[in-house]
């Protein structure tokens, strides 16, 4: 295998606060870095104080930081001999990470292979059940040809159950089904419109989650046979599936439950030979943990887990694809605290369209427990061309109320000017005494702005 | 039917010097005094319309002469990036010295990267009037490498 050589310059194929992230833990570590850039980026931050900067395309994604052939060249002409994904852009793609290991440099991340298993929901589903993570319980097959044995199964599952057809998608062919009463006709109809539409009338059945909350594992994989989980994120708090506010750990679910699941991720992690850091979500609701899928890379809000436990999980990554061992063990693994991140984006805070521009003002928050990582600075332009996320306010604090108080007070120091944000929903969110309480469902923000909309 | 904007020149080629004319007369028509156009590629045009008061009473509909269209140098860029190479590397000899004329398309440097060599070319028909690029620099995308005055 070549995951375990050494490498002293790394090339960072991403932008934004990610890639300035990782440019910090690499000169933590004493690496060199080189900044790839698109002609849009080419005044960023990172790019300015990277050891090696060069723009590598135009602003199109596709023809820069989606371009493989131009980043394993940029690797090549600069000397780089690792190469860090960041999330997004090529950091879930196997080809990509099967390229940059065929070129003889290190990918730092899990194979290509492992990122591939996990790429499929099936083999990946299949995988983690093998191994032993919940997921949604229901048929694992299709349903048997009697209806006396699917009543049964589906009275197991328990109710409310929806029934899939196997050869559907797209919310179609499906059907969900709220009592035993009601389960034969809608697997005859279901079975029916299979036929018709799909030209498959085979099903499946899954108990159907109404208010499920966004439940994640950190994990942290070396090449040694260690494999740790740092504790969940509850990210429920979403608008159009994408997470607006993550906190850690998950408000009202006992550390014990938390620590049987966290135990089988790592444990599958083992199985399946994962290696650096990974990310796996669950549905959760009434006690039932359901695997949707993994995510083979670092994430957006990996600070939470920073700040409740103290490791610097971009770090860890870098030093796992160096090859060393991972200096503690699970019983090392403490969290303290409480701790939320806010993702600041350059958006219209009522219709949520994008707001690029030229950022006038930039005045951050400080103070105990108050983390900011973004790549602005004061003049720097929002472009039009990437996602429009601009920092991320994370507050950390003994207790969920003291994150709560100091995220309001940093909220309410930070200004901006010259963009539109949404800073005023993150406050919003955090005065909302049923957010207060904790363990909304993801489908809780949504309810809220609508309600909001309407008032 | 000719209209203004199949004169618009997609600026590969220059328009001819009847059509900045033409373009200058509308200009002065509609009251502007100057326009710009560039290209994804770097070349500018910038028509400037003199500013000459009418005399009081007369009645003109032409507009003033146009002055000529001020063409300024437009520059070569890299279209892709690696190291910078001015010289030949079969004949020893400058692909495009300061002074020398060159043709739209021609080849006026070469970026390297091991095997591989990517030709930069140049914009327009002209004359280079400035080396950018520094020789075995690494230049990266949309880097000016040398500058050319249209002919």
């Amino acid at each position: 295998m070549s995951d375990t050589q050494r490498f002293d310059r790394v090339l960072i194929a991403n932008r934004g606060e990610i890639a300035l992230r990782i440019q910090r833990a690499c000169r933590r570590l004493g690496l060199e870095t080189v900044a790839v850039h698109s002609e849009a980026d080419a005044e960023s931050r990172h790019v300015r104080e990277a050891d090696v900067a060069l723009c590598i395309g135009p602003a199109a994604a596709a023809r820069s930081y989606l371009d493989t052939d131009a980043l394993l060249l940029a690797a090549r002409v600069t000397g780089a001999s690792a190469i860090h994904p960041g999330y997004g852009f090529l950091s879930e793609n196997a080809d990509f990470a099967d390229a940059v290991e065929a070129a003889g440099l290190t990918f730092i991340g899990p194979t290509g292979a492992s990122i591939r298993q996990m790429g499929d929901k099936i083999t990946a589903k299949r995988a983690m059940r093998d191994a032993g993570v919940p997921c949604v319980p229901g048929s694992d097959g299709p349903l048997p040809a009697s209806m006396d044995e699917v009543q049964v199964l589906a009275e197991t599952v328990g109710f409310p159950v929806i029934v899939k057809a196997s050869g559907g998608g797209g919310g179609r062919g499906m059907r969900v089904v709220w009592d035993a009463a009601d389960l034969a006709e809608a697997v005859t109809l279901t079975a029916k419109e299979a036929q018709q539409a799909f030209g498959n009338p085979t099903l499946y059945l899954e108990r159907f989650m109404q208010k499920p909350r966004h439940i994640e594992i950190q994990v942290l994989c070396d090449t040694h046979g260690t494999a740790l989980w740092l504790g969940a994120r509850d990210c429920s708090l979403q608008r159009r599936h994408q997470k607006v506010l993550e906190e850690a750990p998950a408000p009202g679910i006992s550390p014990a439950v938390i620590a049987e699941i966290g135990a089988r991720c790592a444990e599958a992690c083992r199985k399946i030979g994962y290696r650096g850091a990974g990310t796996f979500e669950f549905l959760y609701e009434d006690g039932i943990f359901a695997f949707i899928e993994m995510n083979t890379r670092v994430q957006v809000e990996h600070p939470i887990t920073e700040a409740t436990t103290g490791i610097d999980i971009v770090c860890e990554q870098l030093k796992i694809a160096q090859g060393e061992a991972l200096a503690i063990g699970q019983e090392d693994v403490v969290t303290y605290g409480h701790a939320i991140e806010c993702r600041i984006n350059a958006e219209d805070p009522f219709s949520f369209m994008p707001s690029p521009g030229t950022i006038s003002r930039w005045d951050l928050p400080g103070g105990p427990g108050i983390r900011v990582d973004t790549h602005v600075v004061g003049g720097y332009t929002v472009q039009p061309y990437y996602d429009s996320l601009i920092g991320k306010v994370i507050g950390h604090g003994a207790s969920r109320e003291e994150a709560i108080a100091r995220l309001r007070v940093a909220l309410a120091e930070m200004r901006v000017e010259g963009v539109f944000t949404n800073l005023r929903l993150h406050q919003d969110v955090l005065a909302d005494p049923r957010f207060q309480e904790g363990g909304v469902d993801i489908h809780y923000l949504e309810r809220w702005l609508a309600e909001r909309a309407a008032s | 039917m000719t209209g203004p904007s199949k004169l618009i020149p997609d600026l590969d080629t220059l328009p001819e010097i009847e059509e900045i004319g033409q373009i200058a007369t509308w200009l002065a028509e509609a009251g502007l005094e100057s326009m710009e156009l560039s290209s994804c590629m770097g070349g500018r045009l910038r028509i400037l319309v003199a500013q000459t008061p009418l005399p009081v009473g007369q009645d003109v509909i032409a507009p003033s002469v146009p002055q000529p269209a001020v063409a300024e140098p437009v520059a070569a860029k890299a279209p892709f990036f690696g190291r910078l190479c001015l010289v030949n590397p079969l004949g020893e000899e400058a692909f495009a010295p300061v002074g020398s004329t060159v043709r739209k398309g021609d080849i006026v440097a070469l970026l390297t990267l091991e095997t591989l060599q990517v030709p930069v070319t140049a914009p327009i028909d002209g004359e280079v009037v400035e080396i950018v690029g520094r020789a075995d620099d690494l230049v990266g995308y949309g880097a000016e490498i040398l500058r050319i005055r249209p002919l």
